[in-house]
């Protein structure tokens, strides 16, 4: 296995410095740029054969350099793993779940050993897309990705495909065969503040009511001038969400829109009516410490089967990047220096992380946390 | 200059973003950058003083909730009836409320949260006052209560009341102990079991104690223990209640009660069975006469005067008498032949007692299949009516018949009337039974000659319902015969009852056109004032006057006053039971007006009739040996 990061400013001259014809490019971009740099489609044109996946963002991460604009990109080549692209349109939130059950059909085969999932970030329900794939898949399959990005405008999204940026599709990339090996690590951070509430009023990922009373009106009163920003601004308050029969297994949400008529807010997964919330807030230092452990976990895991991380997919959320603003790099270099600075990283500032969770193993959407996927191939 | 590496990394990432391409410095573009990092943590210093701000308000207004939550809290713990005690795992109280404290008598010094149940019950005013003994023990009972899901507990304590105590464990490992005051549902309770087993009114056991009673005496039997069970009935109380009112009456019974209660030994029970039926268990009888002599001193005691509420009153009692070995006790069979046995007291005439004997048993079953065959017999068409002519003695023609049932049962044969008249008084059959005759005499009288009157019995139950002249009426215009054939007769007996409603009746059937005679004369009272009362047409000579006639001077110097009397207020005379030709000469001489007897026939059915109105008539011609009867 081979790994390349090309300098998107080189345009298709830093092609010439690859060591073989690649099998992936990644390819990350501020949604604007992406739209309208020609370079994905050079790319394409220039290797037909090879799979080019990746998003729109509002920031890329470029191994340990962050920018709000321009493309970061990089070019794998594997030895002995097959792999395989599968896209489906998902035209509104209410077919997220069927969309996912899609993909699962189509990436579903004996030897699957993992998939990365890029899809629509805005009109989606994380949950119910990560919840049809496993339908198929099953509880244990290894899912990891995002939702795309737009940084604090919340306009519009874009997953790129071998070129082309397209808006509502959810893109799933399939790894097949034993000689790759992926692990995961997700984690927030972040720390709970203010009493416990309790969730009176939902329906599926909208909020309506905590403990009877509106939960925009809760959020206007915490951000104060800065409501105005919403939902950018909800990003500093995500939400911890648990049940209370189950308090082992929590959720971090975050805000992708309010309506201000009905008082409610629209997260990135579920809220299920009756559940406990508590808000959250961020210290840099703690966010950090959130990266770390994310690095520490999935780092581990790779160790223990022997290996050493050849890529690091990189998914951290908007809202980290709107809190700690120029701090932002630190989480990278903090990951960095767990699996090493020689690892190529690349990644992007997304609406919604999904990878198992460090504890049950279950595959889930989180919001507000960094999630980690290392690549590591058997020679 | 200090060189990239030994700056802090945000300012050394700051610095490299300002850097030329030609390796100069951007001071303008630093200064924005580090400018908007120190922006940046304002603005986050800004949002998190708000933030504590808020979450403070926050806080405060939860905890005002919850003070005024405590609050509602602790007015409905203190207004609860029950009192309730909470305990953590430790066993330490949490939390009580006022009732609990009441309930305990505990100073408000003694319910500070922490002291155990122990402490708590030490200082209870309410069992100090047990001696340490019952102190110890309701401590101890209360202090081990089951420490299970939950138990309960009910005590007595020193002052009487009556506490149940409920203990409940809570999820947290502690528990709840709620205690209620239950002296008054237990009171009530106790009551409700006392009214359940005695008569309001006396107070003495009811029908259900009674047999109770009876049941542990059987439980207590000593070998070969004999006892008597007494049914009692008072004799005349029924006018008392009629004449004096139920409130007289119901102090006579308590009266009653009290005298009979007065003679009987303390382990003898006495009930009360409803009205005025009383029972008395008589125990540890060792002598056959010991109940008698109870029943004797009963039967003079209640027999002696009362005084109520200004009222002298007297009534007497018959007794009713079982004597069994105690081990052959049944309740009921015993009571039964009590009654058997007051049965045959009152038919002694009352104010006496009996002792049960197997032959009562007998003559109740024969009573019983009498009254099953009597209920039978209407319905079946049993009854049957005779008729015995009357002679009008100085015509020496028939001028009227008596009618007179018989019973012609399959199996008994024909039944008199004196062996089923009085039971059928009794069933109450008598209505029924009396209509029937006087519908089918007066029917089989239309086929007579016009001057031949029907004479039919009339019992003196059959005035009680009031309604006797539309049941005359109704037979009369049923038959379609002149009313002024038919004759009513009652005996002196009729006026022993209601005699304003009895003469009121007799005056509607004569108004009817009926004629009304007086039977059986010279039996009963014999009392003029009867004849002064009312306007009888016939008075009917006894029989046992006329059958003394020739050995009996008196009884020719009745018959002779009779007639005369009869004679001098214009009311005709009838002498029954003749049976001789001489007895008719000394009739004829007296001025009787007639006669009736098996000298000129015995009752006859209806078909041997004819024979007797028209003994020329040749088909229907009675036979000679009839006529002769």
């Amino acid at each position: 296995m081979w790994v390349k990061q090309l300098d998107a400013t080189q345009g298709v001259e830093g092609l010439k410095s690859l060591p073989g014809t690649p099998d992936l490019i990644f390819i990350f971009g501020e949604t604007e740029g992406l739209k309208n740099s020609t370079l994905p489609g050079e790319l394409a044109k220039s290797f037909p054969d090879s799979i080019q996946l990746g998003c729109s963002t509002g920031t890329i991460i470029d191994h340990v350099k962050l920018s709000d604009e321009g493309l970061s990109i990089i070019a794998v080549g594997f030895e002995h793993t097959r792999i395989a692209l599968h896209v489906h349109p998902l035209p509104d939130i209410a077919h997220s779940h069927e969309t996912g059950a899609e993909l699962g059909k189509l990436l579903a085969a004996p030897d699957l050993a993992g998939s990365f999932i890029l899809s629509e970030g805005l009109g989606v329900n994380g949950s119910a897309l990560v919840q049809g794939l496993q339908s198929i898949l099953g509880n244990d399959a290894v899912i990891s990705g995002g939702l795309a990005g737009d940084g604090a405008r919340f306009e519009q999204t874009l997953v790129t495909v071998n070129g082309k940026p397209v808006s509502k599709v959810t893109a799933a990339l399939g790894f097949y065969g034993d000689a790759i090996s992926i692990t995961h690590g997700s984690a927030g951070g972040w720390d709970e503040f203010g009493p416990k509430r309790r969730v009176t009023k939902s329906e599926g990922s909208v909020l309506f009511e905590l403990d009877g009373k509106p939960a925009l009106d809760l959020y206007e009163s915490y951000l104060g001038e800065e409501a105005a920003d919403l939902p950018a601004s909800g990003l500093l308050y995500p939400l911890k969400i648990w049940n209370e029969s189950n308090p082992q297994d929590q959720f971090v949400r975050t805000i992708l829109a309010v309506d201000r008529d009905a008082k409610s807010i629209t997260l990135a997964g579920d809220i299920p009516d009756g559940w406990n919330a508590r808000l959250m807030r961020g210290s840099f230092d703690h966010l950090v410490d959130g990266a770390s452990e994310a690095a520490q976990h999935a780092h581990d895991d790779l160790n223990a089967k022997g290996m050493q991380a050849e890529l690091c997919l990189f998914v951290s959320c908007v809202g980290r990047r709107l809190l700690m603003g120029q701090s932002t790099e630190d989480e990278v270099e903090a990951v960095a220096d767990i699996i090493g600075h020689g690892t190529p990283i690349i990644g992007y500032y997304s609406y919604g992380e999904i990878a198992p969770h460090n504890v049950s193993k279950v595959c889930g959407l989180h919001n507000q946390t960094v999630t980690l996927t290392l690549f590591a191939e058997a020679a | 200059m200090t060189e990239k590496q030994d700056l802090p990394p945000l300012l050394a990432r700051q610095v490299g973003k300002a850097t030329l391409p030609d390796g100069s410095l951007d001071a303008q573009k630093l200064l924005g950058l580090v400018s908007s990092v120190y922006e940046a943590n304002e603005r986050d210093r800004r949002r998190t003083d708000h933030a504590n701000e808020l979450m403070a308000q926050e806080l405060e207004d939860a905890l005002t909730a919850i003070e005024l939550q405590n609050m509602r809290f602790k007015a409905a713990l203190d207004n609860m009836t029950q009192g309730v005690c909470l305990f953590d795992k430790a066993a330490r109280m949490a939390v009580c409320n006022r009732r609990f404290q009441e309930i305990y008598g505990l100073e408000d010094a003694d319910c500070k949260s922490g002291n155990n149940l122990m402490a708590l019950l030490l200082a209870s005013n309410a069992l100090k006052q047990a001696d340490e003994m019952e102190r110890r023990l309701l401590m101890n009972e209360h202090l081990e209560l089951d420490q299970g899901a939950s138990a309960a507990l009910e005590q007595e304590w020193p002052d009487g009341r009556h506490i149940t105590i409920h203990r409940n464990r809570i999820p947290d490992g502690g528990f709840l102990d709620t205690i209620a005051d239950v002296t008054e549902n237990r009171k009530a309770s106790a009551q409700i079991a006392h009214l359940a087993r005695h008569d309001a009114l006396t107070d003495l056991p009811n029908r259900l104690l009674l047999r109770e009673r009876m049941q542990e005496v059987v439980r207590n039997a000593l070998r070969d223990e004999r006892c008597a069970i007494m049914c009692l009935d008072l004799d005349r109380f029924k006018m008392v209640n009629d004449t004096l009112g139920h409130p007289v009456g119901d102090a006579l019974l308590v009266a009653v009660s009290e005298r009979i209660t007065s003679l009987v030994r303390s382990n003898d029970v006495v009930a009360r069975l409803g009205g005025d039926e009383f029972a008395i268990i008589q125990q540890h009888v060792r002598k056959q006469s010991e109940p008698a002599r109870l029943a004797r001193r009963i039967i003079a005691e209640l027999s002696k005067p009362y005084v109520i509420e200004g009222h002298k009153v007297q009534i007497g009692t018959s007794i009713g008498i079982e004597i069994v070995n105690v081990s052959d006790l049944n309740p009921d069979e015993a009571l039964r032949n009590a009654d058997l046995a007051l049965y045959e007291a009152k038919a002694q005439g009352r104010g006496t007692y009996c002792v049960y004997s197997s032959e009562m048993h007998d003559s109740a079953t024969k009573r019983r299949e009498l009254e099953t065959d009597l209920r039978d017999a209407l319905a079946q068409g049993q009854f049957v009516v005779h008729y015995q002519p009357q002679l009008d003695i100085r015509e020496n023609t028939i001028n009227g018949f008596e009618a007179l049932v018989r019973w012609e049962h399959p199996v008994r044969g024909t039944v008199s009337p004196v062996d089923f008249i009085p039971v059928c008084e009794e069933m109450g059959l008598i209505d029924e039974l009396g209509k029937f005759v006087m519908q089918r005499a007066c029917t089989d009288a239309k086929q007579w000659p016009e001057h031949i009157s029907i004479a039919v019995n009339l019992s003196p139950l059959q005035f009680r319902s009031g309604n006797l002249p539309d049941i005359v009426k109704g037979a009369i215009a049923l038959s379609g015969i002149p009313a002024n054939r038919l004759e009513l007769e009652i005996t002196e007996s009729v006026m022993l009852e209601d005699v304003a409603s009895v003469l009121e009746q007799l005056r509607a059937i004569k108004r009817l056109g009926c004629q009304v005679s007086l039977d059986d004369f010279g039996t009963g009272y014999s009392s003029l004032s009867y004849i002064r009362h009312f306007p009888f047409d016939r008075i009917k000579i006894d029989q046992s006057f006329v059958k003394d006639l020739g050995d009996n001077p008196d009884s020719l110097a009745i018959i002779r006053a009779v007639a005369g009397l009869c004679g001098s207020l214009g009311i005709k005379s009838t002498a029954e039971g003749v049976e001789t030709l001489d007895q008719l000469d000394i009739l004829t001489r007296e001025h009787c007006d007639s006669a009736q007897g098996y000298l000129f026939s015995k009752p006859v059915p209806l078909e041997q009739v004819h024979a007797l109105i028209y003994p020329d008539d040749p088909p229907k011609q009675a036979k000679p040996a009839d006529k002769a009867a």
